[in-house]
């Protein structure tokens, strides 16, 4: 593999971007909605209704499984459940760099297609594999950095709406591990799916549409978290995170096998 | 400098290009010419390293290139039919990465000469999406002259230019040929294969005929001269059919003489013509155009 070719593709991908600002629209709306969900759970309901979350019977599990975290900071009742609910509502924020990266990486082989410059790419000395993973990292990259800007915004929220202490209630080991290992992962998984698809079909939305598959999962986690009072611990964590690594693999592997430069050069026109 | 060998291609079913062979020398301007969907394109990317052919082989350099097509790209400028740059990124930064894609040592510096070389300096930092077709196309030739590669394809180059654009592109395209480069043109455009081309290949699927344009000329049509004269023509015509030239046609003052099998060179014509009275003005050799030959050709299947 030659890394100069990956990096010159990848400044070319990241340089188009820079052109195409609405793409993030929807990462950048998935986070909105992660950020201000918990704000409006935990602290615009009780201010409006009057009744404090600690007076709730239904929201003690979420103050006991505040309580039950290793190394928890000593809060009180009200600004316990807020750092509970926070914390339930970080799994929400990994969406956006999945959302971010399916946006990017669906557009990112497609679009080339569309636009007729895939041809003159293939004529370079160019790899499948060099050309994938400039495309995937150019996908990956923006929607990582979207990731650590949603979180940054998630924090200065906390810190300014919730209870003093909720915000540093945040930085546990757990919410970094969802958010900077877990997430980069699942959008990685995303965009690796999107790329897959792009390869072989000549509409983005089919892309994206497939690579919704990594959406559930992940919405599936913050329900079982809140419904049943799970908790996605650092074993969890971790093991969510290494089989995403070893599916990112088989995909990376799948990508090139799917990737036909004939195909897509006489069928797609 | 890069062979076709016998080079067979199909897709699925549909056989695209079957058993062509053909050679394109340094400093040669080499035409494919053909219908639509005769298999040009696809013996472009097949001769680009961009698919691999069905059965037959491609050679750079006298070098087999299967499973080398990346070292065959890299020494090889291909000029797609659709000019293909990122709209967004500006000029310098099309030439740019495709420079980096090639590995050139001082990427900077290529690009700064092939601006200049194809006169695109001053519109360096425009972004491609608002270049002239003319100045696209431009844009497209550097690009895949940047690497200085030793075998030129180009698909379809002056096709939707404007008069002028045209000519500029004809121009850079001789240029490539006393820069001792191979250049392969694809084109529809007959006159511009006529102006251009060292020899020209006619492609219908399979290779109906290959050969210099005069060349091609003679096998479609035989060497013929007019002669046109001060009056009528119809009575020379009668002279020349009693000394036994089978191959003359009347056309109001001039006469078309076929020289094939005549046993009579132009000269000994013009000599019975003036002996016979006839007062002649002009005498040129007859060339069909290129179109004419390529027509009857394809019609006849070659010779």
């Amino acid at each position: 593999m030659n890394w100069s070719r990956v990096m010159a593709l990848l400044g070319k991908e990241l340089a188009d971007l820079r052109g195409r600002p609405g793409i993030f629209f929807p990462g950048l709306f998935t986070g909105g909605v992660a950020i201000l969900l918990p704000v409006f759970v935990a602290i615009l309901v009780p201010a409006f209704t009057g009744e404090r979350l600690s007076d709730s019977a239904d929201l003690q599990v979420a103050l006991e499984l505040y309580r039950q975290q290793p190394g928890a900071r000593a809060l009180d009742p009200e600004a316990a459940i807020q750092a509970s609910l926070f914390q339930q509502f970080l799994v929400l924020l990994v969406l956006s760099p999945v959302a971010a990266a399916m946006s990017i990486a669906a557009y990112s082989v497609i679009g080339e297609k569309q636009a007729r410059t895939l041809e003159p790419l293939l004529a370079t000395p160019l790899t499948t594999f060099e050309l994938l993973l400039a495309k995937t990292l150019g996908a990956f990259l923006p929607a990582l950095a979207l990731s650590f800007l949603c979180f940054g915004l998630d924090l200065a929220v906390a810190a300014i709406f919730a209870a003093p202490g909720v915000a540093p209630a945040l930085l546990t080991p757990r919410a970094l591990g969802v958010l900077f290992l877990m997430g980069p992962m699942a959008s990685l998984t995303a965009l690796s799916l999107a790329v897959c698809v792009s390869s072989r079909v000549n509409d983005a939305r089919s892309a994206q549409q497939l690579a919704v598959l990594v959406v559930l999962p992940i919405t599936g986690l913050l329900i079982a978290q809140i419904a049943a009072g799970f908790v996605v611990s650092m074993p969890i964590i971790l093991a969510i995170t290494g089989v995403l690594a070893l599916v990112n693999l088989g995909l990376m592997r799948l990508g090139v096998s799917l990737f036909d430069r004939e195909t897509i050069l006489t069928r797609w026109k | 400098m890069l062979e076709a060998d016998s080079l067979t291609k199909t897709f699925g079913p549909r056989l695209a290009v079957e058993h062509v062979s053909f050679d394109v020398h340094a400093g040669e301007i080499f035409a494919l010419v053909g219908p639509n969907g005769a298999g040009k394109t696809t013996t472009l990317r097949m001769l680009a390293g961009l698919i691999h052919p069905s059965s037959g082989a491609v050679r750079f350099r006298g070098q087999p290139t299967a499973g080398a097509e990346s070292t065959l790209r890299a020494g090889i400028g291909f000029l797609t039919e659709a000019p293909g740059l990122w709209d967004r990124l500006t000029v310098r930064q099309n030439l740019s990465v495709h420079a980096r894609l090639h590995g050139l040592p001082q990427p900077d510096r290529a690009v700064d000469a092939a601006m200049d070389l194809f006169g695109v300096a001053d519109r360096a930092a425009e972004p491609a999406a608002v270049l002239s077709k003319g100045l696209r196309q431009r844009v497209a030739l550097a690009r895949a002259l940047l690497h200085d590669p030793g075998a030129v394809l180009l698909d379809e180059p002056t096709s939707g230019l404007d008069p002028e654009s045209a000519r500029d592109v004809r121009e850079l395209i001789v240029r490539l040929r006393h820069e001792r480069r191979a250049v392969l043109i694809s084109t529809h455009n007959l006159d511009e294969v006529d102006r251009l081309a060292d020899r020209v290949a006619l492609l219908n699927t399979r290779l109906v005929a290959l050969d210099t344009p005069q060349s091609l000329r003679a096998r479609a049509f035989g060497a013929r001269v007019r002669v046109r004269f001060a009056g009528p023509a119809d009575a020379y015509a009668r002279t020349l059919s009693d000394e036994g030239l089978a191959d003359v046609r009347a056309d109001g003052h001039t006469l078309s003489i076929g020289l094939d099998g005549a046993g009579l060179q132009t000269p000994d014509i013009v000599r019975r013509l003036v002996a016979a009275g006839a007062a002649i003005e002009a005498v040129e050799p007859e060339e069909p155009s290129l179109e004419q030959v390529y027509l009857r050709l394809l019609r006849g299947g070659g010779s």
